[in-house]
């Protein structure tokens, strides 16, 4: 979100003086990907705007004043890739060769930026803390990808045979959370049939501006 | 559905500690310099003092006296609250505009000892001057604010905040 603030007050600036360039807007991006998620997350931001302190939701009305006037209604069109207008107009190329598109087509495992041993250890911790301390907050695609996790761990617990067991045992690091988690998952998800977590997003963290999320047990 | 409503529904504050209710009155809970705002983090250890709480109510109602319920639905553990709700704070006649004046129950700063806990201050419109015949609880765990609300005839709540806080990490000396 600070980096859509950062493009609406150069190009505000910019309106000021009546002549919009193509060189001040492209000088204040850093690079295509953030734009586009970026720009998707702006419209996502609506339905968070109630969980932000005052002074950001007294800039966000005013920047989107600014910035929808000049963006068509494709965010990527206004960045000058018009010869993609026709068709493939989801797709934009960046310099290292790969196609980044704005819907999930396709995309069935979330990486989260490692390699596949470290993704499954950072899962496994992450779903050991979140059923040792009930409520977690971390980045909002961690938040995301560890509800599947958490979800068949309790519906391992839910079966409670000593096979399911040994097999919850395998992932989560610490037995007593899976001792205690097959003596108490009857009693507290007994009749509910999925959906055993919710995630509430948040401000994001100060150092990288990565967008945070509340993830708990419901 | 009030715009202000969705984080406290969201946050599950509606449906653990409240029941839905309709928005009559603002309040503002500040802790130093820092605003509480809904879901918003804030340390033990600068929560550690009373905050100074503001009620503006709308203009026909001016009379008004006010009772403040803080509570930590999320005690011991948020995923095993064996003691909801914890009871922090409760203050009774509170006339408009500001603060604290007179505290049923003394003021108890966070002291998250595992996870992450929602602190939740509940807002009452009270109907008479003194609070006849309340006695303070006897014990702080296992406080229910809706049947506290309901023995002393103060049901349903006018305003409610709440924020999150969780255990620092303490300084270890090499």
């Amino acid at each position: 979100m600070a980096i859509t603030a950062a493009v609406a007050t150069t190009t505000a600036a910019d309106c000021s003086s009546n002549r919009w360039s193509m060189q001040s807007l492209s000088s204040a991006l850093p690079s295509l990907n953030s734009i586009t998620c970026s720009s998707i997350r702006f419209s996502s931001s609506s339905h968070c705007r109630p969980s932000l302190s005052l002074t950001r939701t007294q800039q966000a009305p005013h920047l989107f004043s600014s910035y929808t006037g000049l963006a068509s209604n494709n965010p990527l069109l206004s960045l000058g890739f018009s010869d993609l207008t026709s068709f493939e107009h989801g797709l934009a190329f960046v310099d290292n060769g790969c196609r980044i598109s704005a819907m999930r087509h396709g995309r069935r495992v979330p990486k989260l930026n490692r390699p596949p041993d470290q993704r499954r250890a950072l899962l496994r911790g992450l779903t050991t803390q979140l059923l040792k301390h009930g409520r977690i907050k971390t980045t909002r695609a961690r938040a995301s990808a560890v509800r599947k996790y958490v979800d068949k761990m309790i519906t391992l617990a839910k079966d409670g045979s000593l096979h399911k067991r040994r097999q919850a045992l395998g992932f989560i690091y610490e037995k007593q959370i899976v001792h205690a988690l097959f003596a108490e998952v009857q009693e507290r998800y007994g009749e509910r049939n999925g959906g055993y977590t919710r995630i509430i997003r948040t401000l994001p963290r100060r150092g990288d501006n990565a967008p945070m999320a509340y993830i708990e047990l419901v | 559905m009030a715009r202000s409503m969705e984080p406290l529904v969201v946050g599950r504050v509606i449906g653990d500690v409240v029941d839905m209710f309709t928005p009559a009155t603002e309040m503002t809970v500040h802790y130093g310099t820092k605003q509480v705002a809904n879901g918003c983090e804030i340390k033990p250890s600068a929560s550690a003092d009373k905050p100074s709480v503001q009620i503006h109510a709308p203009p026909p109602a001016s009379s008004n006296l006010y009772t403040l319920v803080m509570v930590d639905p999320d005690a011991p553990s948020p995923s095993e609250p064996r003691y909801r709700e914890w009871l922090h704070w409760i203050v009774v006649d509170i006339p408009e505009g500001s603060d604290a004046t007179k505290e049923l129950v003394a003021y108890m700063g966070p002291q998250p000892p595992t996870g992450i806990h929602r602190y939740v201050f509940a807002l009452f419109n009270q109907k008479g001057k003194v609070m006849a015949g309340c006695r303070p609880p006897d014990a702080r765990s296992n406080f229910s604010t809706r049947r506290f609300a309901a023995d002393n005839g103060l049901q349903p709540p006018v305003a409610a905040v709440y924020f999150n806080s969780q255990k620092e990490v303490a300084v270890r000396k090499r």
